[in-house]
């Protein structure tokens, strides 16, 4: 995680499945007590999410929503942007294709 | 060509030479097949022909008098308790009785592994839920009771349970049986629609030939425990085979006999 510009970036690695999605959960429930304002998530690196990691992205959306902050997701695989697809997360989250695109759009 | 390319597949399954005897009855006779990643795969077959008993088989229910069974690339045959338990964990049963707890909520039902299973949260656990019931279409049904929806509302609950821990395949037991032609039809959909969208395996047992023939990449005809032939609908469709022909078309005339010749009748009352 680095913070630049008062946006917070993020890179997740490897796969966010049953056994990693608590991890995340709680990383993430201090950016939520901080309200830090801008958040993106890289997910360049990420392989696989199954529908526990969906469902705490859902939940930290959400959370981040209430207190008026913005959270974006970027570099999405084909596999990882096919999930969201599917469960029409795609059309909950504002992803974009690049780090730099996302960070422009903030 | 098309083998080359199969075999280059995940196996999610695979059946070898399996035996199954129940005392001097051979109800599975030498069963062998392989069922690959993201494909449909039907067991069809008449009412005792042994498909259930295969199913019970292939998810570890029941144990072979020979052969073996691999599930997940896993030897299931000789695993017992914890080791089968944690790949159980991992396939998806859809039953015929689609086997809801009255006493639970439709969100409780489909929470249900999860909370067994896993040790995620409850705020986690409901957004994965109501993910769920929209993949089947009852996204907004969480809070009503089994008795409160239809008989295809809860197949479709039973579906949603089913794929709750993300499965790599999901086996599903007569999924149309008791349910109307256009009921039938939507459960066909969303078997197919989970298969190609979450790129698991279905294998689906039934002897509803319209689903069958609506469904499946590849079917198997069981036939007397044995597997008479492997095929795409449209190879079982043109099959030589006089049994597979008679099956397809439901005829009463054929190699299938109903009833036994009077001789035997006879013989049988009096013996």
């Amino acid at each position: 995680m680095e913070t630049k510009n008062d946006i917070m970036a993020c890179r997740i690695n490897g796969v966010i499945d049953i056994n990693t999605s608590p991890e995340l959960k709680k990383k993430f429930e201090k950016v939520v007590k901080e309200k830090v304002p801008k958040v993106l998530i890289n997910l360049e690196r990420v392989e696989y999410v199954d529908s526990s990691g969906l469902a705490t992205m859902v939940e930290i959306l959400k959370k981040m929503r209430a207190y008026g902050g913005k959270l974006k997701l970027s570099n999405l695989s084909g596999k990882v942007k096919g999930l969201f697809e599917i469960t029409k997360l795609d059309k909950l989250f504002d992803i974009s294709d690049s780090e730099s695109q996302a960070l422009g759009s903030f | 060509m098309e083998n080359s390319k199969q075999e280059a597949r995940e196996v999610i399954v695979a059946v070898e030479d399996l035996v199954r005897k129940f005392g001097d009855r051979v109800v599975l006779n030498g069963i062998t097949m392989k069922i690959y990643k993201g494909e449909t795969f039907v067991i069809m077959g008449g009412s005792g022909c042994g498909k259930s008993t295969l199913l019970r088989h292939i998810i570890g229910n029941l144990k072979p008098t020979s052969g073996r069974v691999s599930l997940l690339g896993t030897d299931i045959t000789k695993l017992d308790g914890a080791e089968l338990d944690g790949v159980r964990k991992k396939i998806g049963m859809s039953f015929q009785s689609s086997a809801l707890f009255d006493s639970m909520t439709v969100g409780e039902n489909v929470s249900l592994p999860l909370r067994e299973h896993t040790k995620l949260g409850k705020s986690v656990i409901d957004i994965m839920v109501k993910m769920k019931l929209e993949l089947v279409g009852l996204r907004g049904f969480e809070d009503l009771y089994p008795s409160e929806i239809s008989g295809g509302m809860k197949k479709r609950v039973g579906i949603a349970r089913a794929i709750a821990m993300d499965p790599q395949v999901v086996f599903y037991d007569e999924p149309t049986a008791g349910l109307d032609p256009i009921m039938s039809s939507v459960i066909d959909k969303l078997i197919l629609d989970l298969s190609k969208k979450l790129q698991i395996a279905s294998v689906v047992v039934t002897h509803d030939m319209k689903s069958v023939m609506n469904i499946a990449d590849r079917i198997a005809m069981l036939y007397e425990g044995k597997v008479l032939q492997i095929g795409t609908p449209d190879e079982i469709r043109k099959s030589p085979n006089g049994i597979v022909q008679q099956f397809i078309q439901g005829s009463f005339d054929g190699p299938i006999r109903f009833f036994q010749e009077k001789d035997d009748y006879l013989e049988q009352l009096t013996k």
